[in-house]
């Protein structure tokens, strides 16, 4: 039993499948603890049949099929006809997404967050544009295939510190090394915004503090252009700097910068700032972002919402605030995704798995269930920069894909298969070897007492 | 009494005046030659308030020596006496300002008590010789002043003092006059030592109120029978133990709700008490009132938030608004409410305030006499020194302020302040009394060459500060008053065209004025040189002086001269001036700035009366109009009802509640008379939801850390009823929750059950049906502190043992000297075993804060010793390991969710731990340990589905009728049952989905949430805050205080337990950001 009990118990209801579900059982994982196997790549065309289809990018397909093959999707449809070799998987009942993506987090880069030696998310000293997340990213964390088990696939794995925290990545949950695990990296720089609003002071000493960080960025953009020209002009003179080679794409907008902010101020400067310097701004956390919201929509500055287990950020502020965001960003027309840590949700990466949840709160206060479902899966792919390969299910995107015995939304619901790129992905985690683990002992003393 | 108080002096005063002799005051020997001026003072033609509410007219008061002798119309003045006339002004007994705190030095050699904290011996009187600031406070009129010893918890005795400048001897009117407390710990003090939370700070008052009593037991018992082993001396427990015979206890109240438990305190040990409020005391008025504790109360009113930018107005919350603008009127709501009063300088920058923020409580609606009550008499009563200072009458000391009209006016100054027969003019300035002499002097001077040729002196600025010129009065200018400055200025260009002189070395004294000029600049006719002019105004008993002037010319030639005012309202062509005292005009002018309005709003009769913002309950945003009441009866109709009981689910049921009570489920009830129908079709209804692990809602710390064992310590002294998190539980459909202390240590405080009653008091709050509780706890938050035992599991499961063993031979001890075998020195009442003599005896449950299955099946194994059967396992992260011993144990479990690897001891939590369990036939709940997740209780639940296949119906109890169970509540709440509480939640669909909201939130039968009433309190929130913003904005009293506001009492404790790593594992955390 030991590995495949958490897929014995779905889709395989037909005969004929049966082989085929043995076949899939030998490719997940055969162990336990730090012991799942990343998925070999796809060798055979695989259909999986008469699921909801929730393609995200047009309307759902009902009772639909889709074939991938050699990672990639293929086709979308109603009985479609599966190549030779195929593998058949009947999903009835079932429903089909693109696998979630968390758009913020700092999974692969923490274990235990209260020690020390197993968390590598803050470097030391506030200027770390060069920091790279992804050369930290441990593949055998635990905390990996249990994000992966709750359906989310994708995530962008960022740096944390004060103020210049470093570049961010994303990556796929699987495979043996970060190598395999790349999607895109770098996938921008990372800065705290909120680092230049310090809590509570008066109003002249926060604009003296805005305008002192402000100026120190102006410094470190400008040094990258005069680094750049000078290291283009004369390379053999000029030395080397690691801090600003790393921020010329950034600074050339080719990559975006994604800034922290969450208060009003905080936002606005970032976004007058971005267009002054030519950067390419999205806003992560975004608590006050209704409130400028014409200006995010005019300049096309997107929003990943930190969250929406969120307490409100102000006492007298309505008690469903962050749950209302998402809708409220929508009806203002800015592009937003759902994603990252908030202060109601501890664990953060720990519990990344929960993910849906917060668009699902997003949902019970308002925003269209659709739209819930692209803030975690689409939304986020666009805005991370990674919508040509995963996002939703459309013909020649990865074949990164969730099959759940119900709405992914709903707690209630489990992830029954997972696919990235095509391979079959191990469901299996930490949790789930415990469970089993235990399961057996009292198995074997009820075995006794009888 | 005031009344018949007041025709006795009225006696006495109009019997001929008897005069002591003078007195020997003090012992010390004189040096040098003996002064004996006459010290004799009559103070005629007053407006004497010899009380508040009794003033004399034309009255006289006598004073000799230190003392008033006698007061009244028409008093015979005793030859040598000092006359001092007081037409136009208003003579008020001394004020009294009951607060202002030094730092005492210990003193180390005396035997005290084990806690520093504990310092009833500390005595302000050893350590002041003279009150600071005493300048400005007489400048108030305050002529005697309570000095506290500040710091500690039993912080020592104050003393009064007078605000003169004698030796302490003479300046001290009461030496031990209150015993201070405070319910917090010191400011700025360590963290590390005990106590380091309020909680602690109440918890070691108790003790060493109890500690003091058993000391005078102990003693008695050894007095009568010298063979007991003699107690130890302890010069604190004395102290302590005769304040609390005899004396007056003064407790610190830095919020409304401290002021409540100051007096809960001083219940529970009879003390004699007075409460030092904080100035918010408006807030929770009916509480304050039924206290029926005199109250000093500051003055310190706010200033206006700022709100200069939008994004500044953002952040000020509704409370502070709300404060601003009515802290004002906290002294006069408080006197009407009938609460006795002392104001004072507490809190306050600049104590030259005083008067000024008094008289703003005046105006907003503090009653004059009662105003001057609260500074006199009511404080001198308090202090028992009501027979020698408070009132101006016989034999009291001669503590007088002097003032030009009513107190409370917003101009009047203070003229003088008396203080012990003293006298001290305010402002340092000496008391002369100038000529008004501003404005334009004829006179003629004479000269061979010009014969009598009239010139101008015109003279301007104010008394003390003239200046001028002297000009041709051949052609007489416009006359100019001296009120016309700026003009004049203007005009002094014109003059200085035409031909003048300017004033130089202009000096005027009390007699006499003088300044130079030259007569040459006048007139190319007259000599030319430096003239002297000189004028001496001849004082007399009338009110006007006559004006002597004379000219040295530059050849040394002197004329006198007849000076005539010019001035268009002069008519009178003799040279004579009123006379005024000095600077009057300009003080005057200051202290109308100064007395502005503190939110700068413009007092206009005519425009119609100012609204202010209503008290809320609890204040500030969201806070009910009035508390929540009414027991109505409601029949929800139609609805998918989850009893959480036998009954299970039922589909288009009813739901009947009456008195606060379910009467009735199921179908087609037919609603008795005066039901509100509820229409719930589409919806369901389950029980209020339970939250077993949770820190909000108190103010008292969460961690008491100070010490390995604080079982002596108690949530339930610090529910903080204005929590607005409550209030967003509430809105997620949470009912009751369980309040528990942090996981600093092995034994940790005691926990409180509430209901989310939102408008309800602190006591309100309290789930009187819900047993007693403690904390335990275990695991790596525990063994931590290398400085102290234990740092070890092992050390862990001793601890508790011992502490155990304790408690068992206290119990025995006690049992012991309470059959009657009293030989030994009594017991002593010991707070720390006594709870765990209650967790021994079954009446108090263990809720043990847990994670690994070694400790677990410890901490099983030691209570099983104990026949102890452990109330909850809390987190029991890892009860999944050892389902069966707790079951065996007949343990339940209260766990997270899905949290893990926020820390090394959680690496093997699992979501599946509340199913394996739960399959065990433990009884499991899902709490939430956090301010967020208390608002999806229900979806956690559902989690118990996800992970591990529990049914939904099953589920849903491990946020309803399991907690219920664990909490030992169950016959009350937890499931939807004819005869317990109707505690309901309508949820827009499914309980346990992710995609449904909460609708309303009923306790008791009492609506305390639903979407639409939360709408109208945002929309009403929206207007108070749109009006007081702009309020905000056009005062004029913008500017916020330079130095940052002292950070408030309940804001310098969290709200959750920073030993539960998992709170570690933010950066940052958005609330408390904004938690100053």
């Amino acid at each position: 039993m030991r590995g495949c009990t958490h897929i014995e118990t779905f889709f395989f209801t037909k005969s004929r499948l049966l082989a085929v579900a043995c076949m899939l059982v030998l490719m997940l994982a055969d162990g336990y603890a730090h012991d799942q196997v990343p998925g070999a790549p796809q060798s055979r065309p695989i259909v999986i049949r008469n699921a909801t289809i929730h393609v995200i990018d047009g309307p759902n397909v009902e009772q639909g099929d889709v074939l991938f093959e050699r990672g990639k999707i293929k086709a979308i449809g109603q009985a479609l006809e599966a190549p030779k070799k195929a593998i058949e998987i009947d999903a009835t009942g079932k429903h089909l997404y693109p696998g979630l993506i968390e758009a913020m987090t700092d999974l692969g880069l923490r274990e235990i967050s209260a020690v020390e030696e197993t968390v590598d998310r803050t470097e030391y000293g506030d200027r770390n544009p060069n920091a790279r997340s992804w050369v930290a990213v441990n593949p055998d964390s635990e905390l990996i295939p249990v994000a992966r088990a709750g359906g989310v696939l994708t995530v962008m794995t960022a740096p944390r510190g004060r103020f210049v925290r470093g570049q961010t990545a994303v990556i796929n949950l699987d495979g043996w090394t970060v190598r395999e695990m790349k999607l895109k990296a770098p996938a921008g720089l990372y800065i705290d915004w909120g680092a230049m609003h310090p809590g509570g002071s008066a109003s002249q000493d926060q604009r003296k503090r805005r305008e002192q960080k402000l100026a120190e960025l102006d410094d470190l953009l400008d040094s990258v252009r005069r680094y750049q020209q000078a290291r283009e002009a004369r390379p053999e003179v000029t030395p080397t700097d690691v801090r600003l080679e790393s921020m010329v794409p950034m600074v050339e907008g080719d990559l975006p910068v994604f800034v922290e902010a969450d208060r009003q101020t905080e936002i606005e400067s970032a976004v007058a700032y971005g267009q002054a310097q030519g950067l390419s701004i999205v806003i992560y956390g975004g608590y006050d972002a209704e409130h400028c919201a014409a200006l995010l929509k005019r300049y096309d500055v997107p929003v990943i919402i930190a969250s929406t287990y969120r307490l409100p950020l102000r006492r007298d502020e309505s008690y469903d605030t962050a749950y209302t965001l998402p809708e409220r960003l929508r009806a203002a027309g800015v592009k937003f995704a759902i994603g990252g840590e908030g202060a109601g949700s501890p664990g953060g990466a720990a519990n990344a798995r929960n993910l849906p949840y917060h668009a699902a709160v997003a949902v019970a206060y308002g925003l269209p269930h659709a739209e819930g479902l692209r803030a975690v899966t689409l939304s986020a792919a666009e805005i991370l920069g990674v919508a040509d390969r995963v996002g939703s299910i459309s013909v020649g995107k990865d074949a990164s894909l969730i099959l759940a015995d119900g709405d992914i939304l709903e707690t209630e619901t489990n992830v029954i298969a997972a696919f990235i790129q095509g391979r079959a992905v191990d469901l299996g985690s930490r949790h789930k070897t415990l469970y089993e683990k235990y399961k057996l002992k009292y198995s074997r003393s009820e075995k006794q007492t009888r | 009494m005031r009344h018949t108080l007041f025709l006795a002096l009225l006696w006495v005063a109009l019997l001929p005046t008897v005069l002591p002799a003078q007195s020997e005051v003090a012992a010390e020997p004189i040096v040098g030659l003996r002064e004996n001026p006459v010290a004799g003072f009559a103070f005629v033609n007053a407006e004497v308030v010899v009380a508040p509410g009794q003033m004399i007219t034309d009255a006289t008061v006598l004073v000799e020596g230190t003392s008033i002798t006698a007061v009244g119309q028409q008093l015979a003045i005793p030859e040598g006496y000092q006359e001092i006339d007081c037409e136009g002004k208003r003579i008020y007994p001394g004020l009294i300002d009951a607060w202002s705190e030094i730092d005492v030095t210990v003193n180390e050699s005396p035997p005290g008590y084990w806690n520093g904290n504990v310092t009833p011996q500390m005595r302000a009187v050893s350590s002041i010789a003279r009150v600071p600031d005493a300048a400005k406070l007489r400048s108030q009129g305050i002529t005697a002043r309570l000095v506290a010893p500040k710091g500690g918890i039993v912080k020592g005795s104050s003393c009064l003092m007078l605000t003169g400048e004698e030796s302490a001897g003479r300046s001290l009117l009461l030496e031990d006059a209150w015993q201070h407390l405070q319910l917090t710990v010191p400011r700025g003090g360590s963290r590390a030592k005990y106590p380091n939370s309020p909680m602690g700070a109440v918890a070691l008052l108790r003790q060493s109120f109890y500690d003091a009593a058993w000391y005078e037991d102990a003693w008695n018992a050894y007095t009568a029978t010298p063979e007991l082993d003699r107690p130890d001396k302890n010069v604190a427990l004395q102290a302590l133990s005769e304040a609390i015979k005899t004396g007056t206890f003064l407790i610190d109240a830095p919020n409304e709700r401290m002021a409540i438990r100051a007096d809960d305190l001083a219940r529970e040990f009879s003390l004699q008490t007075i409460l030092r409020g904080s100035g918010r005391e408006y807030r929770q008025l009916d509480e304050i009132v039924a206290t029926n504790r005199p109250l000093l109360v500051p003055v310190d009113f706010p200033d206006t938030p700022d709100v200069k930018t939008a994004d500044a107005a953002r952040d000020v919350t509704l409370q502070e608004l709300m404060h601003w603008e009515l802290a004002p009127e906290n002294p006069g709501r408080l006197v009407r409410a009938g609460v006795k009063i002392c104001l004072t300088t507490d809190g306050l920058d600049d104590v030259g305030q005083f008067l000024k923020q008094v008289r703003v409580a005046v105006e907003r609606g503090l009653d004059e006499d009662e105003a001057l009550a609260a500074v006199t008499v009511v404080p001198a009563e308090l202090l028992g020194v009501e027979s020698e200072v408070g009132r101006i009458e016989p034999g009291m000391v001669a503590n007088l302020t002097i003032t030009d009209g009513n107190l409370f006016a917003e101009t009047t100054k203070v003229a003088e302040c008396w203080v012990a027969g003293k006298r001290f003019v305010i402002d340092g300035n000496p008391q002369t009394e100038f000529p008004e002499l501003a404005g334009n002097w004829e006179f003629a001077v004479r000269h061979p060459s010009v014969r009598n040729m009239r010139l101008l002196l015109e003279l301007e600025g104010s008394d003390g500060k003239l200046n001028g010129a002297v000009r041709s009065g051949e052609s007489a200018p416009k006359p100019v008053k001296a009120k016309q400055r700026k003009k004049e200025k203007n005009k002094q260009k014109d003059i200085d065209k035409v031909a003048a002189s300017k004033l130089r070395d202009v000096v005027q004294q009390r007699d006499r004025f003088t300044a130079n000029f030259d007569l040459r600049e006048i007139d190319e006719r007259l000599p030319d040189g430096i003239s002297q002019l000189t004028i001496i105004t001849m004082q007399s008993d009338d009110e006007d002086a006559t004006l002597v002037a004379s000219l040295k010319l530059p050849g040394g030639e002197t004329q006198n001269l007849l000076m005539v005012r010019s001035d268009d309202d002069q008519e009178s062509d003799q040279a004579v001036v009123s006379t005024t005292k000095v600077g009057k005009q300009d003080q005057s002018e200051e202290s109308s700035l100064a007395t502005a309005d503190p939110q700068g709003a413009v007092i206009d009769t005519d425009q119609p009366p100012e609204t202010y913002s209503e008290v809320r309950f609890p204040f500030g945003a969201f806070g009910a109009s009035s508390r929540i009441a009414g027991q109505t009866t409601v029949l929800f109709r139609n609805a998918t009802v989850w009893t959480c009981d036998e009954a299970g689910k039922l589909e288009n049921a009813d739901v009947l509640i009456r008195d606060g009570l379910i009467a009735k489920i199921g179908s087609d009830i037919k609603p008795p008379a005066d039901c509100q129908v509820i229409d719930a079709s589409g919806k369901h209804i389950t029980p209020g939801l339970i939250d077993c692990h949770s820190h909000m809602g108190t103010d008292g710390g969460v961690n008491e850390s100070g010490q390995a064992v604080t079982s002596e310590v108690r949530i339930g002294d610090f529910i903080d009823n204005s929590d607005i998190q409550i209030y967003r539980q509430l809105a997620g459909g949470l009912t009751t929750s369980n309040i528990l202390h942090g996981s600093a240590n092995p034994i940790g405080g005691q926990n409180q059950v509430i209901k989310l009653r939102w408008s309800e008091t602190m006591d309100g709050l309290k789930m009187k049906e819900a047993p007693q509780g403690i904390k335990f706890a275990l695991g790596e938050n525990v063994k931590r502190n290398q400085s102290r035992y234990p740092n070890t599991r092992m050390g862990v499961e001793q601890i508790i043992r011992d502490q155990l063993l304790a408690a068992r031979e206290y119990q025995a001890k006690w049992r012991r000297w309470k059959n009657g075998q009293h030989d030994t020195l009594p017991p002593r009442v010991d707070l720390q075993l006594q709870a765990l003599s209650e967790v021994q005896n079954g009446t108090r449950w263990i809720h043990c804060h847990s994670y690994r299955q070694d400790e677990i099946m410890a901490t099983l194994d030691v209570l099983d010793e104990f026949g102890i059967q452990i109330g909850t396992l809390q987190h029991i992260l890892e009860g999944y390991k050892v389902a069966d011993r707790m079951a065996q144990h007949g343990a339940m479990g209260s766990s997270f969710s899905d949290w893990w690897a926020y820390k090394f001891e959680v690496f093997d939590a699992i979501p599946y731990n509340g199913a394996l369990m739960h399959d065990r036939g433990v009884v499991v709940s899902f709490n939430s340990d956090d301010r967020e997740l208390a608002r999806h209780l229900n979806t956690e639940a559902a989690k118990a589905t996800k992970y591990g296949g529990v049914p939904e119906i099953e589920a849903l109890k491990f946020v309803t009728l399991n907690p219920a169970k664990q909490l030992r509540i169950d016959e009350y709440v937890g499931s939807l049952r004819v005869g317990k509480h109707a505690d309901i939640v309508v949820w827009s669909g499914r309980p346990l989905s992710t995609l449904t909201r909460c609708e309303q939130t009923w306790i008791d039968g009492r609506r305390y949430f639903d979407l639409e009433g939360d709408k109208e309190l945002q929309s009403r929130d929206r207007k108070v805050r749109a009006r007081l913003v702009q309020k905000a904005l056009n005062s004029k009293r913008g500017a916020k205080k330079k130095t940052p506001e002292e950070i408030s009492e309940e804001d310098r404790w969290v709200r959750h337990d920073v030993h539960c790593a998992a709170h570690g594992s933010h950066e940052y955390d958005y609330t408390e950001n904004l938690q100053k």
